[in-house]
């Protein structure tokens, strides 16, 4: 006889099939278990997905409680039962999928696109070590899951609460020698209700945080710039070098 | 039906339609301009997924000419010449804007300079990176700067069919995902950006909401198709079983670094089909060596070959393919340390619609750029060609698309006609108790593989084409239920179509291909036939037939090695047209 493991999961219709029993091999996910049971138990059962190998941040869900990618989360290892459930805070669509809004207007606010420097026309020259992106690096593969800002114990009871996806990415951007828009992007991230102040380092973001990063610390970097500011104003910063592209290359 | 008006109207938030988008805004900030994406924006599609990188030529020791003549060799010549050179030319002012505008940041050299790493049937390093995980980067920092500009996106909205008055592209019919509701927009102009995505094979890599719906749209509405029979397999597809990760690639880096591939019996069995560049040959050949070897009965206990990249050093390796250590990791294995099981896995459609440099297709009103383009690389794609192609074509497509779409007419259509196809979309829901679309996608996967997949036969494909038309009576016999909000089991009765569809092109121009050339190889011709079929094969709907014909490679830039002049004009006017129906 094959395994089983019974499935249980939060449905928006209340009248709607919960609990199910899915055979489990060794390599199964999550995600396996959820078009397992919507191909062949119950076809209105909704989920999302896209890439299956952790890389879109599209399939965030409670697993057991906790923030988790259903498409990086064996199957096997988590019981005899499973319980399912769409993440926290943000507005469902249906079943297990919801709507990313919550993420985005928070996001959003930090204004967290590069705003280029006139001075930087050029690709930078940043020799690993140098002290240019070995901060940024630690921060950068954000997939914007939203599985910190679920987890937020913040967010729950400030929910303006910028969270911390958007201040890990308003960090990067005012780390980044390319950037014009480091004194207004501090000014949002230094608010007293939505900003960095808020945060209690519970470290529940570095704890479900699929790719390795650590919110806080940037988060806890973000702090220390505006005090600096703070104390000594803002300092003008140098023109990095450049790599010359041709001409017809720019 | 809600149907709204808008300038331009972009399918798909790939590389494609988010670089056309910013390129369309910024050439002319005040055209209406709606991006409208099956999944979430910059989630969705292959560019996210992107591991390896992008090629470029950067370093003064490479040339635009030796990046070309690599495509169009990877290609065996059936390149749109013209395409291609566009792709090698803009390749390196487009990472320029990549990284000083839109904020990405690649990899770099010791000397602080841009990393370039060695991928396959490339004559120099020329692939940009960011890590193992490329895609990433390119796809967040370009979602950010939709966001700057305040683009409108519609998420989960999918085209189900280009709307077509007086021989023009008026817009499109978009299904709601999340109400399950059909909206109509009329553009002026409409970009297809949807990203191919051969997801009609037993094994496969793209996104799972990827399934060729550009192609079977394009070709519905009588735009003109090519190279459809050239679908490019990636020799090292993951396999870990049931699981929905297999399919999904190890990256080409991990050959490019001198990984091997072994077969079973623990034979390094390149040597055998291409002892000169052995692993790092062209993922066609690579893929069907691999294909032929497990055929042979040499494959592993999950029916695949093993790649090897443990010599290069554990610490080498997890600092290099950190991304492909940790993917090979979750299924129960340890890439630094010891063989991984793989399978050639269907990775690209390198056919798609036909375009000139500006993403024109033969429908007016219709561009197309990115993966639903055909003929950018011919018969087989090289990796890191292909990120390349999506912004390369995005950003030109969208300098066009600022500079004309604003002039073009919008065309009408009476609301009757747009309800009439929502009303064929919706049939599904008139049937109780039929056919389950999740499985016919299961039957069409194995079809596909096993009768047109990596070594093809007459016999097979005709059989094909039989299947194939079994399939399609089926789809009218599969039913839909529940609420219409999020219903999966719609989409997958909706993606069976597209997929049919586009199967029966594939299949179609394969059987009509009777040589071997780059991705398609044919048992019964394994011959390249450099006299006869350095041809590109072409088809369009027209009323209720499919018209097929080929034509010539026009060499507007480089002859392949061995073409004679005098032979070109010959075949300039020997242009064959073989109706058909398909
Ligand atoms: C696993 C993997 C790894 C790869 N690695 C590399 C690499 O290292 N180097 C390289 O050069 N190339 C690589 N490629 C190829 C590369 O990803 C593609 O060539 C390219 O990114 C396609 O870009 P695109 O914009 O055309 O489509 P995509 O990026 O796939 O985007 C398509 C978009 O259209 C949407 N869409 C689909 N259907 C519809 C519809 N009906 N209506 C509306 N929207 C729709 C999708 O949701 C998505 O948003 C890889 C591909 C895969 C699958
Ligand atoms: S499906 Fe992309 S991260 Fe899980």
């Amino acid at each position: 006889m094959a395994k089983t493991v019974t499935v249980v999961i939060d449905r928006s219709d209340a009248g709607a099939q919960r609990r199910f029993e899915v055979p489990v091999g060794r390599r199964e996910t999550v995600l396996d278990a959820l078009f397992y049971i919507q191909n062949d138990l119950d076809p209105t059962l909704s989920f999302r997905c896209a890439c299956r190998v952790g890389m879109c941040g599209s399939c965030g869900i409670l697993v057991n409680g906790g923030e988790r990618l259903a498409c990086r989360t064996a199957l096997e290892p988590l019981g005899p039962v499973v319980e399912l459930a769409p993440l926290r805070y943000f507005p469902r669509v249906k079943d297990l999928v919801v709507d990313f809004s919550a993420f985005y207007s928070r996001y959003r606010a930090v204004a967290p696109y590069l705003k280029p420097r006139p001075a930087v026309v050029d690709p930078v020259v940043a020799p690993p070590g140098s002290g240019l992106r070995e901060e940024i690096d630690l921060g950068l593969e954000c997939i914007s899951c939203g599985l910190c800002l679920s987890a937020c114990d913040v967010v729950g009871q400030v929910p303006e609460f910028l969270g911390p996806a958007a201040l890990n990415r308003a960090y990067n951007l005012v780390a980044d020698v390319r950037d014009a828009a480091d004194a207004e992007r501090l000014e949002v991230v230094g608010d007293r209700r939505r900003g960095v102040w808020q945060c209690h380092s519970h470290m529940s973001c570095v704890e479900v945080c699929p790719k390795g990063l650590a919110p806080t610390r940037a988060i806890a970097h973000l702090r220390r710039k505006l005090v600096a500011q703070a104390f000594f104003g803002r300092r003008p910063r140098p023109v990095p070098s450049q790599q010359r592209f041709a001409e017809g290359a720019r | 039906m809600q149907i709204e008006q808008v300038d331009l109207l972009i399918l798909g938030s790939g590389g494609a339609g988010l670089f056309a988008a910013l390129h369309a805004y910024d050439t002319n900030p005040r055209l209406a301009i709606l991006v409208a994406t099956k999944g979430l924006l910059g989630k969705s599609g292959c560019t996210r997924m992107v591991q390896g990188g992008f090629n470029v030529v950067l370093d003064p020791r490479d040339s635009l000419e030796l990046h070309f003549t690599d495509t169009l060799k990877g290609g065996r010549y059936l390149n749109d010449q013209e395409l291609a050179w566009v792709l090698v030319h803009d390749a390196p002012a487009t990472i320029h804007e990549l990284e000083t505008r839109v904020g990405c940041f690649f990899d770099r050299r010791e000397d602080g300079t841009i990393h370039q790493k060695p991928f396959a049937g490339q004559s120099f390093d020329r692939t940009v990176h960011r890590g193992d995980l490329t895609g990433i980067e390119i796809m967040e920092r370009l979602r950010d700067q939709v966001l700057a500009r305040g683009i409108p996106v519609w998420e989960e909205h999918r085209a189900v069919e280009l709307m077509v008055a007086e021989g023009r592209c008026v817009g499109a019919l978009l299904l709601d995902i999340r109400q399950g509701r059909f909206v109509g927009v009329e553009a002026r102009a409409t970009l297809l950006a949807t990203g191919g995505g051969p997801t009609m094979y037993k094994i496969s890599a793209p996104s799972l909401e990827k399934s060729e719906d550009g192609l079977a749209l394009a070709y519905r509405a009588g735009a003109v198709m090519r190279d459809m029979e050239m679908v490019q397999f990636h020799p090292t597809g993951l396999l870990a079983g049931a699981g929905r990760v297999t399919g999904s690639v190890l990256e080409e880096g991990l050959r490019g670094a001198g990984g091997r591939l072994y077969n079973a019996l623990g034979e390094r069995y390149m040597a055998r089909y291409d002892p000169e560049r052995m692993e790092r040959a062209t993922r066609d050949v690579v893929s069907r060596a691999g294909y032929l070897e497990i055929m042979a009965g040499r494959g592993g206990p999950q029916g695949g070959v093993f790649i090897d990249v443990s010599h290069l050093g554990a610490d080498f390796v997890r600092k290099t393919f950190p991304g492909m250590v940790q993917r090979v990791r979750d299924v129960g294995f340890d890439l630094a340390t010891g063989p991984v099981e793989v399978s050639p896995t269907a990775h690209f459609h390198m056919g798609g619609v036909a375009i000139d440099p500006d993403g024109h297709s033969s429908l007016p009103g219709l561009y197309v750029a990115g993966e639903d383009a055909g003929g950018v690389h011919g018969a087989n794609r090289l990796g890191g060609n292909g990120v390349a192609e999506s912004t390369v074509f995005g950003r030109r497509v969208g300098d066009a698309l600022g500079q004309e779409a604003a002039a073009l007419p919008r065309g009408h259509l009476p609301p009757q006609a747009w309800e009439a196809r929502a009303r064929h979309h919706r049939r599904f829901w008139e049937r109780k108790g039929g056919e389950n679309p999740a499985h016919l996608l299961q039957e069409l996967r194995q079809l596909m593989w096993e009768k047109c997949g990596l070594v093809r036969n007459q016999a097979d494909l005709q059989a094909c084409l039989v299947g194939l038309a079994r399939l399609r009576d089926r789809l009218e016999a599969v039913s839909v239920a529940g609420s219409p909000s999020y219903n999966l089991r719609w989409s997958d009765a909706l993606n069976l179509e597209s997929l049919i569809t586009v199967s029966e092109l594939i299949a179609a121009a394969a059987l009509l291909r009777e040589e071997s050339r780059g991705s398609h190889f044919r048992a019964d011709f394994p011959q390249e036939n450099d006299g006869e079929w350095l041809k590109n094969i072409f088809m369009a709907l027209s009323g209720d037939a499919t018209r097929v014909w080929t034509e010539p490679v026009r060499f507007t830039r480089q002859r392949p090695p061995g073409w004679e002049a005098g032979k070109e004009d010959e075949a300039q006017h020997g242009t064959r047209v073989a109706p058909g129906t398909v």
